[in-house]
């Protein structure tokens, strides 16, 4: 069996593209119904959580990869790229909020953006196995 | 940790893939534990052990 044929990978590629279309759409719809500095009410709180829902989709179809891959070695790779993207992510979030507590001209980072940063961790964490180790897999 | 898992491969006319469809794991799995780039867990490491016939300690070896 090759790797990219394991079907554990193959749900959750089935399932991380319906809920990446949930997140693009609704990510458009907020952008174009709320207003810049609209006031929170009901409707632009339950459109900013529609893609935050999204995003919990894409946190459960990753914990449920590494459920359903029976195939210990691939597990590692992935569980490698996790370790690279959270370390990333980590170092990137403490060093800035250092930045922005004692350099106030230092402007501050959205949340918003921890996820993304995670996901460019992912990126380079299959780099560091493919370079540092190797061995890619074939999990994206 | 060093193995004897590509000569006993080819003993027995194997490919990788014959391998590692017999074990139920990916073919990048056999390969990565061949080359020495991965060392398998023990449940896996006596799976290996029970498809050639041979106890662990004569598949994998001490560097």
């Amino acid at each position: 069996m090759r790797a990219k044929d394991h079907p554990a990978l193959r749900r959750y590629v089935r399932r991380f593209v319906p809920i990446t279309f949930v997140y693009m759409a609704s990510i458009a719809l907020a952008t174009f119904i709320i207003a810049d500095n609209a006031p929170a009410t009901a409707l632009t709180i339950g459109l900013a959580l529609l893609p935050g829902l999204a995003v919990l989709g894409w946190l459960w179809a990753m914990a449920r990869l590494l459920v359903e891959l029976d195939d210990e070695y691939l597990r590692m790779l992935e569980v490698r790229k996790m370790l690279v993207a959270t370390g990333l992510t980590l170092a990137i979030t403490s060093v800035w909020g250092l930045l922005e507590l004692y350099s106030p001209k230092i402007p501050p980072m959205p949340v918003f953006y921890v996820f993304p940063i995670w996901c460019v961790g992912l990126a380079i964490g299959q780099l560091v196995n493919r370079f540092g180790f190797g061995d890619a897999g074939d999990c994206g | 940790m060093k193995n004897r898992l590509k000569v006993l491969r080819a003993e027995r006319d194997w490919t990788q893939g014959d391998l590692a469809d017999a074990l139920g794991i990916s073919r990048q799995s056999v390969n990565a534990i061949e080359t020495g780039k991965y060392d398998p867990s023990l449940p896996l490491a006596f799976r290996i052990a029970d498809l050639f016939a041979l106890p662990i300690e004569a598949i994998f070896m001490r560097d």
